[in-house]
């Protein structure tokens, strides 16, 4: 079992993207908590998570993306996600994630998004 | 112990036969017996086999695409919650997951050794949580309750304890109360 995430900084101008390869699960505690540790490090006020449209996410990984979230309202940064299939959609709207993250269909909507945010 | 392959095999080769076929572990074969039943290692990973089966066997039986996903995720933290809570994480115990469908809903139990919940965790508060930055438990369970139409949770005559999960074929909307 995949029990590694592979997660890419990018910088798109103000918007910072984490690209996250594999399943979202609680294994994935370390590597998200290093990435947006790493983000914040490079001063970024807005983050843009990105979801692989295959990857497993269970409970663990949606404590694990809410402990990120957390974060970002402490640093008062903006953070959106991306790349979630429908029935990510709903699963993130019905534990309450969408009031912390706005949902975008894809990167650039994304980074659109919250680059005039 | 009923393997996976064969049990997938076979309903396979059930959807390309005239009449509808499908096996269980016994082999006892009849349209009334729309039933498989697996049982899986105590182990990491093994969660993604329960929810593959599992959805296979929904889209067997012409489940809608939405449904499958929402029975895909009831089954893997029905398993999760086996594997850690019920089964302790003890490696030599093992969980049973069967599937039936009958009329146009599928049935899933989720069977660990353990003696199920002592005390329901309450409903997670996103905001309370955000707030705090406290551990978060209890999304598994709310996902459950969430996704499936119905939710029994109960001890077994043997050894252990079973979560058994009904899906209808269409999703129903759901009112506060009834969650």
């Amino acid at each position: 079992m995949q029990n590694k995430n592979d997660i890419t900084l990018e910088k798109h101008g103000a918007v910072m993207l984490l690209d996250i390869e594999g399943d979202i699960t609680a294994f994935s505690e370390p590597f998200l908590n290093d990435a947006y540790k790493d983000a914040n490090d490079q001063g970024a006020g807005k983050i843009l998570l990105k979801v692989g449209q295959d990857a497993y996410i269970n409970s663990g990984g949606i404590a694990v993306l809410i402990q990120v979230l957390a974060q970002t309202k402490r640093n008062n940064q903006t953070i959106g996600i991306t790349g979630l299939s429908e029935h990510f959609k709903k699963i993130f709207n019905m534990v309450g994630i969408t009031k912390f993250a706005d949902i975008h269909d894809s990167v650039e909507d994304g980074i659109a998004a919250l680059s005039s945010a | 112990m009923f393997s996976i392959s064969v049990a997938l095999q076979t309903l396979r080769e059930a959807n390309r036969l005239p009449f509808p076929i499908i096996g269980n572990k016994n082999n006892m074969i009849n349209n009334n017996d729309r039933s498989v039943e697996i049982i899986l290692a105590n182990q990491l990973g093994f969660e993604k086999v329960a929810v593959a089966c599992s959805a296979s066997f929904a889209q067997l039986f012409g489940f809608p695409q939405d449904r499958i996903e929402d029975l895909k995720t009831m089954v893997g933290e029905a398993f999760s919650n086996a594997m850690q809570h019920g089964n302790k994480g003890r490696s030599d115990a093992k969980v049973k997951v069967s599937l039936q469908c009958k009329d146009e809903a599928l049935i899933v139990r989720v069977k660990d050794e353990g003696v199920g919940l002592e005390t329901v965790p309450p409903v997670p508060d996103i905001d309370e949580i955000i707030a705090q930055e406290r551990v978060i438990t209890g999304f598994g369970l709310f996902l459950m309750k969430g996704l499936a139409d119905e939710v029994e949770f109960r001890e077994t005559r043997d050894k252990g304890h079973v979560v058994k999960m009904t899906i209808n074929m269409k999703e129903r909307v759901k009112n506060a109360e009834q969650e």
